[in-house]
């Protein structure tokens, strides 16, 4: 057996050339084929994962957003609420008020119409009780009445100034002795007497009957009037009472 | 019948013999370069079936250093595939017929082992320098130079002889078979010849890739953090 020394190393440069030509033209393109497609996959994956953050962070800030929108609207609601709970204290204060001012006026009002009427039932129970008291006073129109008020008249003449007197005995008018029923002629007679006597003249009497009076002797000229009688009293009475009211 | 051990001189360039194995090499080669760049010519992101079969053969090449190795596959890619695709292509080339298998003549198969045995000192020279790759003769320690010295130069020899005989006695049993058996008759023979061819190529590309490793494990600067794990020796 013999080796050949040139064919061993004609084979080994061979097998080295070999190395060299598949290495060019095999393994590093095949080799660096597979890198392209890693580095293209890593980069989709950066990218996938560079979307995926900016996904992530999109959707963080949306919630974010929802949730000021969220604060925005509990505090509008809050503000809206307090708003409502203002107007609403506001409107009910105003009622309140409008509601105070019309009792008040109410209240006034009645009070008035209460007063105006208390007013208009004790001047129509005045008027009632002068009425009554004029047909109850007209029955007792007797002898003794009429001289107690012939002694009033007198007294009330008496009571005149004298300058009064004079004035009115004076007057060419003629002096009316006012009352309540017809005199008979000897009592009418009297009267005149008396009345003479009373102003101290002789003045010109002329008696009339004025059944107003219910009870009484009055004397009326033109500008004078010498009140003597229920009728009279009465009303005296009668203003006294409304004044009081 | 030939010796199997004797070669065909076809033809001298001045000094050099010109055997049948050394044509048949070249034939291979030009097949393969042309096969290689035919294939790789149009290489895309979106690969085709084409494309896909080329990368899972390199991938898988990858993972096969990676695992045996644990370092990147980069550096030994080229080598190891390379003699991986040679001897694989080169033992079936016996299929073809009127073809010798070049790696059925001692001369390929010495040249094989020659390249195996310098490109464990050229890695490890890499990997640590020439310090660390005479330093990796004394691994696991002083005692062992000379039987690693020894061991060196036999392990590459018996590569050599082991793919010689597995490749030799197969086109020799086939001839014979042939000779005296007819034609359907070695069939068989040669089918079993094919999984030897692939289990030789495969055997001779894994044992250059442990003997590389070996040499730049035993040769790189010991650190506990950085220490690669203990791979498999040629048992």
């Amino acid at each position: 057996m013999t080796l050949d020394w040139w064919g061993l190393g004609l084979q080994a440069v061979n097998v080295l050339i070999l190395v060299w030509l598949l290495g060019r033209v095999f393994w590093r393109p095949v080799a660096g084929a597979i890198a392209r497609r890693q580095q293209a996959a890593q980069a989709m994956l950066d990218a996938g994962k560079t979307a995926q953050e900016q996904a992530d962070a999109a959707l963080a800030e949306v919630k974010e957003t929802r949730a000021g929108i969220a604060a925005e609207r509990d505090s509008i609601l809050v503000e809206a609420k307090a708003s409502a709970d203002a107007t609403t204290k506001a409107a009910l204060s105003d009622a309140q008020d409008r509601a105070d001012a019309l009792l008040a006026a109410a209240r006034t009002a009645i009070g008035r119409d209460r007063a105006i009427a208390r007013k208009e039932n004790a001047r129509r129970a005045a008027e009632l009780s002068v009425e009554i008291a004029a047909r109850l006073l007209g029955r007792f129109n007797t002898p003794a009445v009429q001289a107690a008020f012939r002694a009033g008249l007198v007294d009330a003449i008496a009571g005149m100034s004298a300058a009064d007197r004079a004035a009115l005995t004076a007057s060419t008018a003629d002096i009316e002795v006012v009352t309540a029923t017809d005199m008979e002629d000897a009592e009418r007679t009297k009267i005149e007497q008396v009345v003479k006597d009373a102003l101290g003249g002789a003045p010109t009497l002329r008696f009339v009957t004025d059944p107003d009076l219910i009870a009484g002797l009055e004397l009326r000229s033109a500008h004078f009037v010498l009140h003597n009688s229920w009728r009279a009293d009465l009303e005296n009475i009668l203003k006294e009472v409304e004044d009081a009211a | 019948m030939n010796s199997p051990l004797d070669s065909t001189v076809l033809f001298q360039i001045g000094p050099v013999p010109i055997t049948q194995a050394i044509v048949t090499t070249w034939a291979i080669m030009a097949v393969l370069v042309i096969g290689a760049f035919a294939l790789t010519r149009r290489l895309d992101l979106r690969p085709t079936r084409r494309q896909a079969a080329l990368e899972l053969m390199v991938a898988t090449l990858d993972t096969q250093i990676t695992e045996t190795t644990g370092a990147a596959p980069a550096p030994y890619r080229g080598f190891i595939g390379t003699l991986f695709l040679f001897i694989l292509v080169a033992n079936w080339s016996s299929l073809v017929p009127g073809i010798e298998p070049p790696t059925a003549r001692l001369e390929t198969d010495a040249a094989l082992a020659v390249l195996v045995f310098g490109s464990v000192i050229w890695f490890g020279i890499r990997a640590g320098g020439v310090g660390g790759w005479l330093k990796s003769f004394a691994a696991p320690n002083p005692v062992m130079i000379p039987l690693n010295m020894l061991e060196s130069v036999t392990r590459v020899f018996s590569m050599f002889v082991r793919l010689f005989g597995n490749v030799m006695s197969g086109v020799f049993v086939i001839g014979i078979v042939a000779s005296l058996a007819g034609l359907l008759v070695p069939i068989p023979l040669m089918a079993l010849d094919l999984l030897t061819g692939l289990v030789q190529a495969y055997i001779f590309a894994v044992l250059a890739m442990v003997f590389i490793t070996s040499a730049v494990e035993d040769g790189a600067p010991t650190s506990p953090d950085t220490a690669l794990p203990t791979t498999q020796k040629e048992s």
